[in-house]
């Protein structure tokens, strides 16, 4: 019975390991593949266009209505409970680090994971049922090159523009709300944040945005390549790409937060 | 289609998308097959899939092109003999090689490729 469960341990416990081996595996063969100036053929190129095109520019009028909406909302609570505790002399700080280190980053990540994420999931582990993906490799066209590599260039440039766009209307709203709760006029508000914002808070925002963009493209392309060879498999294989994924965006967030308390 | 059999050259001879689907137009139209340019895969017919498949074939850097019982992927039996010199007018200067059982061989009497019985 003990040796029995010791033995599950053990099986678990490999098989954890081994597929975080294949999967860190995958992540630096891809970033190889990125460093690799013979990568970008006009192929790749005109994939990695469409899928700007398909992440990014598509999605800008529902991203910015929701980035209206939430953010808004959310930054108001935040100008209230500021003002309500006395911090309006801190109130600079509080919106750039809130706004430009956390929310915006985090939130375009989520939006973009639930719309392009479980896109790419799908359309990897259909090609993997359909078998495309060894019709590619018998004409020696390198799928990594041709369909990944687009895919997370794509997703690291989209998820860091619509996190600036993100946090442009945010700000933004900051400003009503200012106006609203403190009688501030756009002078003072706008110096507030120029004396609040530093070098760093940018390169935070820059890094997250790149790393959510990054891990937003790869979970879901290799939850998708490890699809069993049956259509009933595919919608498995994108629950799993998900739930890894949302873990990775929060241990990310994570990380940020420790790193920036250090 | 032509963004597909374009793909080849796109990535092994770095040619620009415009240059090598204005090369995978110019095989279609000599088989008359311009109209499923712009058609997907499950719009074309399965005798279009097969020139398709053989286009692509022709834009590898391989000499040898192998066709493995083309009658079963193309379902035509009558027309073989149009099939194969349609083959032939799309080939430069490839090898084709046919394999196919020897129960098929009357559908290729006549034909200037080399099969495989």
């Amino acid at each position: 019975m003990n040796v029995k469960f010791i033995q599950n341990i053990g099986e678990k416990t490999i098989d954890t390991f081994a597929s975080l081996y294949e999967g860190v595996k995958f992540t630096l063969i891809c970033i190889e593949h990125m460093l690799r100036p013979s990568s970008y053929n006009p192929a790749m190129k005109m994939v990695l266009t469409k899928q700007i095109y398909f992440t990014a520019v598509s999605i800008i009028p529902m991203f910015v209505m929701i980035a209206i909406v939430f953010g808004s909302v959310i930054i108001g609570f935040v100008i209230a409970l500021a003002s309500e505790y006395n911090l309006q002399d801190k109130i600079g700080s509080i919106i750039i680090t809130f706004v430009i280190n956390e929310f915006a980053p985090f939130f375009t990540a989520l939006l973009i994971s639930l719309r392009s994420g479980t896109a790419v999931n799908t359309e990897i582990a259909v090609m993997k049922v359909n078998k495309e993906l060894n019709t590619l490799i018998e004409y020696k066209i390198d799928i990594i090159n041709y369909l990944f590599l687009p895919r997370i260039i794509g997703g690291i440039i989209s998820v860091t523009a619509l996190s600036i766009i993100f946090a442009l209307i945010m700000l933004s709203s900051g400003y009503l709300f200012t106006l609203f709760y403190m009688n501030m006029d756009f002078h003072t508000y706008e110096q507030l944040l120029i004396n609040a914002i530093e070098v760093r808070d940018i390169v935070i925002l820059l890094l997250k945005s790149v790393a959510f963009g990054f891990v937003i493209m790869l979970i879901p392309i290799y939850s998708g390549l490890k699809t069993a060879s049956a259509y009933t498999a595919i919608p498995i294989s994108v629950l799993n790409g998900m739930v890894k994924l949302f873990i990775a965006i929060f241990f990310i967030e994570v990380l940020s937060l420790l790193l920036q308390s250090l | 289609m032509v963004e597909n059999i374009a793909l080849i050259q796109e990535f092994h001879q770095l040619l620009s998308i415009n240059k090598a689907e204005q090369i995978a137009s110019e095989y279609l139209s000599k088989i008359a097959l311009t109209h499923i340019s712009q058609n997907r895969l499950n719009q074309c017919s399965l005798l279009e899939i097969f020139y398709i498949m053989f286009i692509r074939a022709l834009m590898t850097q391989e000499m040898d092109v192998i066709i493995s019982s083309p009658l079963l992927l193309i379902g035509e039996l009558q027309n073989m003999k149009n099939v194969i010199n349609n083959l032939i007018s799309l080939n430069g200067n490839k090898n084709i090689l046919i394999l196919d059982t020897k129960t098929n061989e009357i559908h290729y009497e006549g034909c200037s490729c080399h099969i495989v019985k």
